[in-house]
């Protein structure tokens, strides 16, 4: 997602990565109990997993997060009037970028005159499901984490 | 619902199906094609903004939602 971020920069997309609160809290990473710590965990996105898009936070009840869905990874477009025009469950670089890809040519479609009005489509993407990598993940945060999700079975 | 039991819930303090699946809600999330609702926001120094200010910076906006863990 970095590398898309810079990739599309100069068409004038922003990108942004939202702090929402600990999906595997573990003995490193624990649950969230003030905005000063999740500053710190969100500096830890940008240090230690180098997410360098800017980061921000949520407010700690996760107001925003909450009010469009909670998902734990999800990824959302929106147009520079706030109108949402692309939303995914889960975050999958190769489905944003194929879905930038089309919002562009639609702004090339829409300078070049044609009459264009938006209809809805439902789509079913599909992700690189990395094992190793996810487990990777939850002992970073610590040994409670990954536990816990083994025990959770979800 | 209070707001500390509002916080605790929000920021389980551990994974189990319990805590976690009640929050997923992605099925009623706001629909699109329609204005989606603005929050405040703020960035690792503390200073403040707002989804909307972020949105209207650009032709468009990719928000990835997530967290460390």
């Amino acid at each position: 997602m970095n590398a898309l971020a810079n990739d599309l920069a100069a068409a004038n997309v922003g990108s942004i990565f939202l702090y929402t609160h600990e999906a595997h809290p573990g003995e490193n990473y624990p649950h969230l109990t003030s905005m000063v710590q999740k500053a710190a965990h969100g500096r830890a996105l940008r240090d230690v997993l180098g997410v360098t898009r800017p980061i921000f936070l949520d407010a700690l009840d996760g107001a925003c997060h909450r009010a469009y869905g909670s998902m734990p990874n999800m990824t959302w477009i929106f147009n520079r009037a706030g109108i949402p025009v692309y939303k995914s469950d889960w975050t999958d670089h190769h489905s944003v970028a194929n879905a930038l890809t089309y919002f562009l040519d639609v702004n090339q479609r829409r300078r070049g005159r044609e009459r264009l009005v938006p209809f809805r489509v439902e789509r079913l993407d599909y992700r690189t499901s990395d094992t190793e990598a996810f487990y990777a993940g939850l002992a970073r945060s610590g040994p409670k984490a990954v536990d816990e999700f083994k025990k959770a079975a979800l | 619902m209070t707001t500390p039991e509002l916080l605790a819930t929000y920021n389980y303090d551990s994974f189990t199906p319990e805590k976690v699946l009640r929050w997923l809600n992605f099925a009623a999330s706001p629909p699109l094609g329609e204005p989606a609702p603005d929050f405040p926001l703020w960035d690792l120094d503390g200073r403040p903004t707002s989804l909307r200010e972020i949105w209207s910076q650009h032709l468009l906006t990719v928000v990835e939602f997530g967290s460390f863990t």
